[in-house]
C-alpha cells in the first residue's frame, strides 16, 4: 500500500506526459491542498485539464472530487473556514490569488450541480438573467442568445412554447438541462459538472451525456461522477482520487483497460467504493 | 381481549379530554367574537367613518382615531420594515457565522417579547420628555420599535430557508452577492417576508400601552405629527372606561373594526404562507 502511494505519482507524471505531450493545457493544478477548518481534504494535488477535452474525476465518496471541482471556481469562498493552498493556473494565471475577481472567474468557469437548481423565475429569465450582468444585449439579440443557449442544451424544442412559465415547473431532467443552458449562456471557457446526472433517470442521463460530447467542441469540461460507465463513455481523461489524494491520472482508455495502481483497479472493477 | 378493551377505553378517555380542552379554549374565543359582533355591529354606521369623536352625549364617529391609527401605523411600518429587512439580511446572508449575528439575534429575541409598555416608556424618555409634549411622531416611533424585531426575525428565518444550493448556483454564473440577494434570495423568500410585515402590522394595530405614553390622544381632527394624535386603541381604552353609554357603544364599534382589520391581515398572511409552501 505505502509503496504504491509513493511510486504512483511519479509514474503518473511521466506516463501522462507521454500521452498528452502536444495537447494545450487549459487549467493546470500544482500542489493543491484544501482545508475544511483543520481538516485537510485535498493533499498535494497536481493535474492538468486539457483544452476541449473532458476530464472525469472518479473515486469513492469523500475522496475530494467535488472539493477539487469547487476549488476551480473558488466556490469555497462563500464559506468561512475553507481555504486552499498551492496553485491553480487558468491560462497561466493563478486564480487562487487574492487579486483574482471571483465573479469574473465564475463567469469564465461555469458549474452545474448535482441537484438541478433553477432560479425562481421564468425559463427565459433563468437564461437571460446571467447574460444581462455581463453583456448589455438588445431585446432581439437577447432572444437569439436565449434560443441558442437552449438549443445548445437540447432543451429548445421542449420549452419554446412556454418560455414564460416558471423554471421550477419543468421535470428534473429538463431543469438540469436548463441549468446547463444557463451556464452555457454566459459563454464560459470551462464547465464543471458535479455529478450532473445523479438525480436523473436513464433517458435524461443519456441526453446529458450526448450533450457533454457536443459541448467539448467549445469548452473544456471537468466532470465528477460516481458512475464508472459514465466516466468511460464521456471522458477523454480520467483521474482517480482516494482519501484526498490524486492516485492516478491517465487517458480514459488506459485507465479503464489497464490501471496501474491497485486501488484504482479495485475501484473500477467494483471491488470497493 | 381484555387488554384491547382497556386500550380502547383509554383512547376514548384521552380523546374526550383533549376535545373538551379544545372546546373550552375555543369557547371563550367564540364568546368574545360573538359579544364583539353583537355589541359592535349595532353601532356600525356610515357616521362612524365620517364624523369625529363626540363629546359625551353627542353624536359622532371614529374618523379621527381611524385616520390617526392609519398614519402612525404607516409611518411605523415605513421606518421599521427597511431596518428590519436590512438587519435580517445581514444576519442571514453576510454575517451568518459572525459573533455579531448571535448577539443581534439574542437582543432581537428579547425585544420581540418585551412588554410594549416598556417600549412606550422608552420612547417617552427619549422623545416625549425632550420635546416637552406628546406627539404623533413619538407614537409612530414606539410602534416602529415593535415592528423591527418582528421583521428582523421573519426576514432572517425566511432567508435561512432559501437553500445554499441556490446561492451557489447564482454564484456559479458570476453573480455578485448583492445581485444574488436582491434578485434570487429575496424572490425565493418574498412570500414569507411579506407575511412577516403583515404580522407586524397586525401586532401594532392593537397596541395601546406604547401609544398612551407617546401619541396620547386627541378629541379633534389632527394630522399634524407634532401634536398629540388620536388612535383607535387609545380611544377604545378611554371610551370603554367612561360612564357614558354612547361612548361605550363607540368603543365596541372601534374594537370590532380593529378585530376585522387584524383578521383580514392574518388571513392574507396565511394565504401567502400557504402559497409559499406549494410553489
Amino acid at each position: 500500500m505505502s509503496v504504491a502511494s509513493v511510486t504512483a505519482p511519479a509514474l503518473t507524471a511521466t506516463h501522462a506526459a507521454v500521452a498528452t505531450a502536444d495537447l494545450p493545457i487549459k487549467i493546470s493544478i500544482h500542489n493543491l491542498g484544501f482545508y475544511y477548518g483543520e481538516n485537510k481534504a485535498l493533499k498535494d494535488i497536481s493535474v492538468s485539464l486539457y483544452e476541449n477535452k473532458v476530464t472525469a474525476f472518479i473515486g469513492p465518496s469523500g475522496c475530494g472530487k467535488s472539493t477539487l471541482l469547487r476549488t476551480l471556481n473558488r466556490m469555497y469562498d462563500l464559506y468561512p473556514n475553507q481555504r486552499a493552498e498551492g496553485e491553480v493556473l487558468l491560462d497561466g494565471k493563478n486564480i487562487l490569488s487574492p487579486a483574482q475577481d471571483v465573479n469574473l472567474l465564475r463567469a469564465r468557469i461555469g458549474m452545474v450541480f448535482q441537484k438541478p437548481t433553477p432560479f425562481p423565475m421564468t425559463i427565459y429569465e433563468n437564461i437571460a438573467f446571467g447574460i444581462r450582468l455581463y453583456e448589455p444585449l438588445s431585446r432581439v439579440a437577447m432572444d437569439e442568445r436565449v434560443e441558442q443557449s437552449l438549443r445548445r442544451a437540447a432543451l429548445w424544442d421542449e420549452v419554446k412554447d412556454k418560455l414564460g412559465s416558471n423554471g421550477l415547473s419543468l421535470s428534473g431532467g429538463q431543469q438540469q438541462r436548463l441549468c446547463i443552458a444557463r451556464t452555457v449562456a454566459v459563454k464560459p471557457e470551462v464547465i464543471l459538472l458535479d455529478e450532473p446526472c445523479s438525480a436523473l433517470d436513464p433517458i435524461s442521463t443519456a441526453k446529458i451525456e450526448e450533450l457533454i460530447d457536443e459541448l467539448k467542441d467549445d469548452y473544456t469540461i471537468a466532470i465528477v461522477t460516481h458512475n464508472m460507465q459514465q466516466a468511460a463513455r464521456v471522458s477523454d481523461f480520467t483521474a482517480f482520487m482516494y482519501l484526498g489524494e490524486l492516485v492516478e491520472f491517465d487517458s480514459t482508455r488506459q485507465m479503464f483497460t489497464a490501471p496501474r495502481d491497485r486501488r484504482a483497479q479495485d475501484y473500477i472493477t467494483g471491488r470497493f467504493g | 381481549m381484555a387488554l384491547y378493551d382497556r386500550r380502547r377505553r383509554r383512547n376514548a378517555t384521552a380523546m374526550v379530554l383533549s376535545l373538551a380542552a379544545t372546546a373550552f379554549g375555543l369557547g371563550w374565543l367564540v364568546l368574545i367574537l360573538f359579544t364583539l359582533f353583537y355589541e359592535g355591529l349595532s353601532g356600525l354606521s356610515l357616521s362612524v367613518f365620517t364624523e369625529m369623536t363626540p363629546p359625551p352625549g353627542g353624536a359622532g364617529g371614529l374618523l379621527n382615531p381611524i385616520v390617526g391609527s392609519l398614519i402612525m401605523t404607516a409611518i411605523a411600518v415605513a421606518i421599521g420594515t427597511p431596518i428590519g429587512i436590512l438587519a435580517g439580511t445581514y444576519m442571514a446572508e453576510y454575517g451568518r457565522h459572525d459573533k455579531l449575528t448571535h448577539v443581534v439575534r439574542f437582543i432581537n429575541d428579547i425585544l420581540l417579547s418585551a412588554p410594549s409598555i416598556v417600549i412606550g416608556l422608552f420612547v417617552y424618555e427619549v422623545m416625549v420628555a425632550p420635546m416637552g409634549h406628546f406627539s404623533g411622531i413619538a407614537g409612530s416611533m414606539a410602534l416602529a420599535v415593535i415592528v423591527i424585531p418582528v421583521v428582523v426575525r421573519t426576514t432572517e428565518d425566511m432567508l435561512t430557508l432559501v437553500p445554499d444550493s441556490l446561492r451557489e448556483a447564482a454564484a456559479s454564473i458570476g453573480l455578485p452577492r448583492a445581485h444574488m440577494i436582491l434578485r434570487i434570495a429575496y424572490r425565493a423568500a418574498s412570500a414569507g417576508m411579506v407575511t412577516g410585515v403583515l404580522l407586524a402590522i397586525a401586532r401594532i394595530s392593537g397596541e395601546t400601552a406604547p401609544l398612551l405614553f407617546t401619541a396620547l390622544n386627541n378629541q379633534f381632527w389632527s394630522v399634524d405629527l407634532n401634536y398629540p394624535m388620536p388612535s383607535l386603541p387609545v380611544v377604545i381604552f378611554q371610551f370603554a372606561l367612561s360612564p357614558y353609554k354612547d361612548w361605550q357603544k363607540l368603543a365596541w364599534t372601534g374594537a370590532l373594526l380593529i378585530t376585522l382589520a387584524v383578521l383580514t391581515l392574518s388571513i392574507t398572511a396565511r394565504i401567502l404562507a400557504a402559497k409559499r409552501k406549494t410553489s
